[in-house]
C-alpha cells in the first residue's frame, strides 16, 4: 500500500461514509456567508482614501496624481527625495515603456543590489492596504524583491473594498504561478521585538496612486 | 544544529528559571506580542464572529479531509506541481532528500516552517552532504548558534542583542560594522542575498493549501519566502495535511485570525500563492514544484480525542499568553513545538511516556483557550493527556502513591475535615505578609513559587458558622 493510500484510508476510517461532493461545496460556500459579519470595517468611506490610509499606517508612502502621464514626474520626485540614482529597474509592460521618461533611465532585468524597482500593480485592496502582483511573462516576481525601494503604479480604479472580493476576482480567471499581496515594506521583528525594516524585501514601499480610470494594467 | 536536550523536563525547566538572560528575552517578546495582539483585537469588533467562523472552516476542512486532500492533489497536478505524500518523519525526510539528490542540490535555502522541524529536515540535508541556509532572520540566528527554535514565530527570541552580535561577528563576513539591530539586519540581508541567487533548491512550508486553486500559501513579513522559491530550479513544500482550506476566500478568513493573533498586525507584509512551476514564458520561477503532504501522527489525531487539535493554526497565541512558558521559554518543552499547544503535540509525535511532564506542566488557568483564535480547548486536551498517562500507568509510584492517599482521605469527610483543621494552623505557621515561600518537605513547590497562605478555617468550618448565625 502506497502513502497515499494508508492516509487516506486511515482519515475514511476515522471519518465514516463521506458526503456527496455537491454538498460539501454548498456547506463550504455557506461557511462564509453573510461576508460582512467577520471582517473589518474600511477605515474611510470611498476606497481611494481607505486604501492610503490603511497603507500609510504600515509605512508605505504614498503619492497620489491624476494620470499615467504624470508618472515620470512623480518617480522623478521619489528618486530625488531619497538621494536615488536616475537608473532604475522597470516592469516590461508596454504601458511603461509608452511613457516619456525625460531626465530617466528606466531598465530591463533587477540586479541583486538594485537600488529601485518600479512596477505595476494588478489592484488594490482597501480593507488592508495591500497591492496584489501576479507573476506572468511581463512581469517577474524578483523585481519586487530584490531593490531597496519598490515603487509601484497603482489606479484607483482597480481598488476591490475587501480580500473576498479579491479572492472571487482570482477564482474568475486562470490560476497564475504566483499571486502576492504586499502590505507594507518588508520588515522583521526577529532580533528582540524591534522593528527593522528592508530585512530581505524592500525596505521602503512607495505607491504612486492614479485617478484616472484608464485600462486596467496586467 | 543541536538536538534538543535529553536531560528529563524538570531539570531543563529548572536550569531555565536559574537564567535571568533567558527571562528578560522571553519577556520583551512575549509582552509585545500580548499587548499587541489585544490592541488588534480591540481594533476589530467582529473578531468573535470571526473568530466563530474560522472554527467552524476548520471543523468543516477536517470533517471531510480526504475530499479535500484529493481535490488539493488533483489541482496542484493540474498546475504542473508533483504531489507526494508522507505517512511519517522518515518517509517525508527520505522524498524531500531523495529530490535533492536527484537534482544533484550542493545549496539549499528554506524558509522557516516548524513542519520542516517536525520532520527533522535540517539533520536530513546535513546527512546528505548538503548546505542549508535558513533565509528568516531568527532561523538564520538561531542557525548560527546551532540551536532549534524556542517558539513559533519568533525562533530565536530567547537571543538577546547582544548575543546575537556576538554570532554574527564570527558569522558574518565582513562582520557588521555596528550592534543596533538596523545594522545587524542590513548584515544579515548582505550575507544571505547571494545565497538566495545561488541555491540549487528553495523549501518552504506553507500556511494553507488551497484546494480548489492546488496553490500554497506561505506568509512572512522579511520577503524571504519569495526569494527563497523563486531563483532555484526547484521549489520544494513541506506541508501537514490539515493546512487544507476549500478555497483562497477560505484563506483570507483564517489569515485575518492568524496575523492579528501571532503579531498583533493585520495582515502579513508578503502573502504568498504558489501554484506549480514556471508557465511557459514567464519571466522568472521555478522549473519543478515539488508538494510534500505530511501525516505523521496527524490521521491518529483524527480518530481519536485529540482531533480538536487539528484546527491549530500556528500562531503562538497559546504561548504568548502562557504562565507556564513565560517563566521556562520553549527549550525546556524539549520538543518541536512548545507551550500548550507543543504540549498536545508533542505526546503525539514523540510518545506519551517519553513527554508526560508536559501535560503536567499547565496550571489549567485557561488563558490560552481563550485566546486560541479558532477555540481549542487546549486545557481539555491537556487533561486528556493526564488521563491518559494516569491509565497507561506512566504516573511515577509517588505520585500514584499521593494520589491513592489523598484519595483515601477524601472519601472520608470527617476524617478530611480533622486532617484540614490540624494542617491549616500548622500552614499558616509558614506564612509571611499573606504567602509562603518556604515549607518543609514542599520545596518542589516553594522553590520556584509561593502558595497563598491559607485562611484560619476550612471552607466548610466557615460556612457552617455562617449558617449557624443565621438561625
Amino acid at each position: 500500500m502506497t502513502a497515499r493510500d494508508r492516509i487516506l484510508s486511515a482519515i475514511r476510517t476515522a471519518l465514516g461514509p463521506g458526503k456527496p461532493p455537491a454538498q460539501i461545496a454548498a456547506e463550504a460556500a455557506a461557511l462564509l456567508d453573510p461576508a460582512g459579519i467577520a471582517r473589518p470595517h474600511l477605515v474611510a468611506p470611498v476606497l481611494p482614501d481607505a486604501f492610503a490610509l490603511k497603507a500609510t499606517a504600515l509605512g508605505t508612502t504614498i503619492d497620489r496624481v491624476a494620470s499615467m502621464a504624470d508618472l515620470p514626474q512623480a518617480m522623478a520626485r521619489y528618486l530625488d527625495a531619497h538621494g536615488l540614482p536616475p537608473r532604475f529597474a522597470m516592469q516590461p509592460a508596454p504601458e511603461l515603456a509608452a511613457l516619456d521618461w525625460q531626465g530617466l533611465a528606466p531598465h530591463q532585468g533587477t540586479a541583486p543590489d538594485e537600488p529601485t524597482a518600479l512596477g505595476l500593480a494588478l489592484c488594490g485592496i482597501a480593507e488592508s492596504g495591500s497591492l496584489v502582483i501576479h507573476s506572468g511573462p511581463d512581469n517577474p516576481i524578483l523585481m519586487s524583491f530584490l531593490p531597496l525601494h519598490h515603487v509601484a503604479v497603482l489606479r484607483e480604479s482597480t481598488l476591490l473594498p475587501y480580500l473576498e472580493d479579491y479572492a472571487a476576482r482570482l477564482s474568475a480567471q486562470a490560476v497564475p504561478r504566483n499571486a502576492i499581496l504586499i502590505t507594507g515594506p518588508s520588515g522583521t521583528t526577529d532580533i528582540e521585538g524591534s522593528y527593522v525594516r528592508g530585512a530581505h524585501g524592500p525596505g521602503f514601499l512607495h505607491v504612486i496612486l492614479i485617478a484616472d480610470a484608464g485600462t486596467e494594467p496586467g | 544544529m543541536n538536538a534538543p536536550s535529553k536531560a528529563p523536563f524538570k531539570a531543563r525547566a529548572k536550569a531555565a528559571l536559574a537564567d535571568p538572560v533567558l527571562k528578560t528575552a522571553i519577556d520583551r517578546t512575549t509582552g509585545n506580542a500580548e499587548r499587541k495582539r489585544a490592541a488588534a483585537v480591540a481594533a476589530f469588533p467582529e473578531f468573535e464572529a470571526a473568530r466563530a467562523r474560522g472554527k467552524a472552516i476548520k471543523d468543516h476542512v477536517v470533517a471531510h479531509l480526504d475530499h479535500y486532500l484529493e481535490m488539493f492533489e488533483r489541482n496542484a497536478a493540474a498546475r504542473g506541481a508533483q504531489v507526494h505524500w508522507a505517512a511519517d518523519d522518515a518517509e517525508a525526510r527520505a522524498i524531500v532528500t531523495r529530490i535533492c539528490l536527484a537534482a544533484d542540490a550542493r545549496l539549499v535555502t528554506r524558509a522557516k516552517s516548524m513542519l520542516g522541524e517536525e520532520i527533522g529536515l535540517p539533520h536530513a540535508l546535513a546527512d546528505a552532504g548538503i548546505e542549508r541556509v535558513e533565509t528568516d532572520l531568527a532561523e538564520h540566528i538561531i542557525q548560527l548558534a546551532g540551536e532549534a527554535p524556542s517558539h513559533i514565530i519568533w525562533p530565536a527570541m530567547h537571543r538577546t542583542r547582544e548575543q546575537v552580535a556576538e554570532l554574527f561577528k564570527t558569522g558574518h563576513h565582513p562582520p557588521p560594522a555596528a550592534e543596533d539591530p538596523a545594522t545587524m539586519v542590513q548584515s544579515a540581508r548582505t550575507q544571505l542575498r547571494t545565497k538566495f541567487l545561488s541555491a540549487d533548491i528553495g523549501i518552504s512550508g506553507a500556511n494553507f493549501l488551497v484546494a480548489d486553486t492546488g496553490a500554497t500559501c506561505t506568509v512572512t513579513n522579511e520577503g524571504n519566502a519569495e526569494l527563497t522559491t523563486t531563483p532555484p530550479r526547484i521549489h520544494i513544500v513541506t506541508a501537514g495535511i490539515e493546512k487544507l482550506v476549500p478555497s483562497t476566500a477560505h484563506a483570507f478568513a483564517l489569515l485575518r485570525l492568524l496575523v492579528r493573533s501571532a503579531t498583533g498586525g493585520e495582515m502579513t507584509q508578503y502573502t504568498t500563492f504558489h501554484a506549480g512551476p514556471k508557465r511557459p514564458g514567464d519571466a522568472d520561477g521555478p522549473e519543478e514544484m515539488h508538494i510534500v503532504l505530511v501525516d505523521n501522527g496527524r490521521t491518529k489525531m483524527l480518530a481519536d480525542e485529540f482531533r480538536e487539535m487539528l484546527r491549530c493554526i500556528r500562531c503562538g497565541a497559546c504561548m504568548n499568553h502562557c504562565v507556564v512558558y513565560r517563566q521556562i521559554g520553549g527549550h525546556a518543552y524539549g520538543g518541536t513545538y512548545p507551550g500548550p499547544m507543543g504540549s498536545v503535540l508533542t505526546p503525539v509525535l514523540d510518545g506519551l511516556a517519553a513527554s508526560r511532564d508536559l501535560p503536567n506542566a499547565c496550571t489549567m488557568n485557561g488563558r490560552c483557550a481563550e485566546v486560541c483564535p479558532v477555540g481549542i480547548p487546549l486545557p481539555t486536551l491537556l487533561r486528556a493527556w493526564r488521563r491518559r498517562s494516569w491509565r497507561e500507568g506512566l504516573e511515577p509510584g509517588s505520585i500514584r502513591t499521593g494520589i491513592g492517599l489523598w484519595a483515601q482521605l477524601a472519601r472520608r469527610p470527617r476524617l478530611y475535615r480533622l486532617a484540614t483543621r490540624i494542617g491549616l494552623p500548622l500552614l499558616r505557621l509558614f506564612g509571611r505578609g499573606g504567602w509562603i515561600s518556604r515549607l518543609p518537605l514542599a520545596g518542589g513547590w516553594t522553590d520556584h513559587r509561593d502558595l497563598p497562605r491559607p485562611a484560619a478555617q476550612s471552607f466548610m468550618d466557615q460556612y457552617r458558622a455562617q449558617q449557624k448565625g443565621r438561625k
